[in-house]
């Protein structure tokens, strides 16, 4: 008989636990003890979505650790750790400015062996329920899927004291001439500046530019020569800064998502034009001082016609983790029907990308606003976004680098440190360097 | 002594001479090809001459550097003098004089920030309900980089401040109780002893304060992101957007190279010129 020391006691406790998932397995959780790591910005969705971690491990076995970060914040490190293809996350957020960089770079995992395998989803997961506009940024061009979107973003026109408005005897801007007359109308009136923005120029502005019938790149993705010191882009950004200046509260162009949100929603501030997901708050918070005078609309239109900006972000697998498997249980628990129609139902979840979701009578009770459709005006941003695809500019991998030199100029006509031709001059010259310094070729 | 040499050059010398190499080679994070291209070594440097934000970042590095040195140095030196006598309350308030500096440097930057946010900022109220309606100073182009240089000053002089309080302490009283004799007024005393006496302290608080301020990064990563446009955006923080928000390494590299020749050749003029302090008979 052998004998009995530390050593085999070791040896024995070991092999006993790298035994156990087996074991478990036959007791129907097959990632019992396995612990995934999952990361996004900060967003309402997961902050829904904790709270329901438990039943998630109840359910298959699998913790989930997940981490939030500031946008900005999420992003560079996401960025920096996807790189290096190492095996810190199991589970990302795909963002929507990083998607072209990440998936085109083969940072992220085709998530099509999973989806499309009967082992691993059933049938009625349904990945063709998700929008299709939302989901086209997580694809490569060969079609495969790298995410599915947990959040698709419309701007919509959002103003905190419609009844300012109205008092005036105006209605919501349907064009860029109105919003001017509106501001102009109504600013100042009850301590309220008209127009609030967040410091995101490249986002904030763009739908203005292409209004104005410019645009950010020759014909993106395949040309990516920046084009956005052109007349029309030179006038949209004298307006745009002009906007933000004389209607705009002092300070904003240093605010974020959240302080511009916080502006309307102690009335400081009236429109914004931005992401559905910050206008709901205005309505749904507690400490909301608008709940009842919110009102939304379409983004006002240019001459040449109304580009909102949409987007979308989701969950994606790194090609570097070590559990996919286990990740993919997560995804597929947290964007099922039946997870999405919870948070929708519970907690008034407003940016889903579940089409049967979207159009479910739930989702039209949650997202009817002082008595205003805002469902119906959600699916319309988005589907003018999938039309024509003008919101292409967005995924290319070099966006990043260019809606930094769009930010600064916009920040330096505002500031009147430089003369919009100069200042977008200047940035178009910087972007075409940078996108040469990445190794993409750009007109002469 | 040949395995402290062995940890030195692993811990100290291999990441410097690997920024080196990096900064030889255009390499981009997306491009895991252009790691090892030394096809064109000189392609980032090139570039750098041609980046005139760049350029500018260097101009408000310099005005950066130069104001919050010469504050930090001038306040510090001035607090030091001025509490540098045997007393609780003073020894007391020396404490609180520290509290900056021991704060994290984040803290430190939301403390800021607080401060010059408009709708929640203290100093904004309080000057509202004075008359005065004072502008968000992180935004605008006139106060941005002065507001940067307040918070620095602010965080800063205390180290200053502790490290000439320290000499004040070593200077031997025989030497102001002979120059009193000769009859010195506490101009001269100052002027001709005190001062003199703590050049060197100077010389390395300048230093260390010089070096740091080329390091410059949680006050303007917070406040003010570089802007409004690139006002406030020194060379540092320049360089790690182009390495860390656009995964320029190569390019990032090559500034940091230059960024690190630059110092050690300022810190080697200063000494230099100014020596390592004066010898007082």
């Amino acid at each position: 008989m052998a004998k009995l020391n530390r050593r085999t006691l070791l040896g024995g406790s070991l092999a006993a636990t790298l035994a156990a998932p087996a074991v478990n397995a036959q007791g129907g959780k097959p990632y019992n003890g396995v612990t995934i790591n999952a990361s996004c910005f900060q967003t309402t969705y997961y902050e829904y979505l904790k709270n329901y971690f438990p039943q998630f491990q109840e359910k298959t076995g699998i913790k989930v650790n997940f981490t939030m970060q500031a946008f900005p914040v999420y992003n560079q490190r996401t960025d920096l750790e996807l790189s290096t293809k190492g095996s810190a996350m199991d589970v990302c957020n795909v963002t929507f400015i990083y998607s072209g960089r990440w998936i085109g770079a083969g940072w992220m995992t085709p998530l099509d062996p999973f989806f499309k395998d009967a082992k691993y989803t059933p049938a009625d997961w349904d990945p063709d329920d998700f929008v299709s506009g939302a989901q086209s940024a997580m694809k490569n061009a060969k079609g495969e899927t790298f995410a599915f979107t947990h959040e698709a973003g419309a701007m919509l026109n959002i103003a905190s004291r419609y009844d300012l408005i109205e008092k005036a005897g105006l209605k919501m801007p349907e064009t860029f001439d109105d919003l001017v007359k509106v501001c102009d109308a109504i600013d100042g009136k009850d301590g309220v500046k008209a127009f609030v923005a967040d410091k995101l120029h490249h986002w904030n502005w763009i739908p203005y530019l292409m209004g104005n019938g410019g645009s950010v790149f020759k014909a993106p993705p395949e040309n990516l020569t920046p084009t956005f010191a052109s007349p029309e882009g030179v006038a949209a950004a004298e307006w745009y800064a002009n906007l933000l200046m004389k209607y705009g509260p002092d300070g904003q162009l240093s605010y974020s998502d959240d302080q511009a949100m916080r502006a309307q929603m102690s009335g400081r501030a009236n429109m914004r034009t931005q992401a559905i997901t910050w206008g709901v708050p205005l309505v749904k918070d507690a400490t909301s001082k608008v709940a009842a005078t919110t009102r939304f609309a379409l983004m006002p239109a240019g001459p040449k016609g109304n580009f909102p900006g949409s987007n979308s972000h989701g969950l994606g697998i790194p090609a570097g983790s070590k559990k996919k498997e286990a990740a993919w249980e997560f995804i597929k628990w947290a964007f099922s029907k039946e997870t999405m129609n919870m948070i929708v139902e519970k907690h008034g979840y407003p940016s889903v990308c579940r089409t049967s979701v979207i159009k479910s009578p739930k989702f039209k009770e949650v997202m009817t606003l002082n008595g205003q459709d805002v469902a119906a005006l959600y699916l319309e941003v988005l589907q003018l976004g999938g039309k024509t695809g003008y919101m292409k500019y967005r995924t290319v991998p070099v966006f990043p680098q260019v809606g930094d030199k769009i930010n600064r100029a916009i920040d330096k006509i505002a500031t009147k440190q430089q003369a919009a031709p100069e200042a977008m001059k200047q940035a178009q010259t910087e972007a075409v360097q940078d996108l040469q310094k990445a190794g993409f070729k750009v007109d002469p | 002594m040949a395995p402290s040499l062995a940890v030195l050059a692993v811990v100290t010398l291999l990441p410097s001479l690997y920024l080196l190499v990096t900064s030889f080679t255009p390499l981009n994070l997306t491009r895991p090809e252009t790691q090892w291209d030394f096809s064109q070594p000189l392609i980032s440097y090139g570039q750098l001459l041609q980046d005139e934000r760049l350029a500018n970042s260097v101009w408000v590095q310099v005005k950066l550097s130069f104001w919050t040195v010469t504050l930090q140095l001038l306040i510090g030196v001035a607090l030091a003098l001025l509490l540098n006598v045997k007393s609780k309350l003073l020894e007391a308030l020396r404490t609180v004089f520290l509290i900056p500096m021991v704060l994290p440097p984040i803290v430190v930057a939301i403390i800021w920030k607080v401060i010059y946010t408009p709708d929640i900022s203290p100093m904004h109220q309080a000057l509202a309900a004075m008359g005065w309606n004072v502008p968000a100073l992180i935004t605008d182009p006139q106060w941005a980089l002065t507001s940067i240089i307040i918070a620095d000053t602010w965080e800063w002089f205390p180290f200053t401040m502790l490290m000439v309080l320290a000499a004040l302490q070593m200077l031997p009283q025989e030497l102001l109780d002979a120059a009193k004799v000769d009859g010195a007024s506490p101009w001269q005393l100052t002027r001709h002893v005190t001062l003199p006496f703590i050049q060197g302290v100077l010389l390395v608080a300048g230093l260390f304060r010089l070096i740091d301020s080329i390091k410059a990064f949680p006050l303007i990563y917070i406040l003010t992101d570089g802007g409004p446009g690139s006002l406030t955006e020194v060379t540092n923080y320049y360089s790690f957007q182009q390495a860390f928000n656009f995964s320029y390494l190569g390019f990032s590299s090559a500034i940091t190279v230059v960024l690190l020749a630059a110092t050690i050749l300022l810190s080697w003029i200063i000494i230099r010129s100014v020596g390592w302090g004066t010898k007082i008979d």
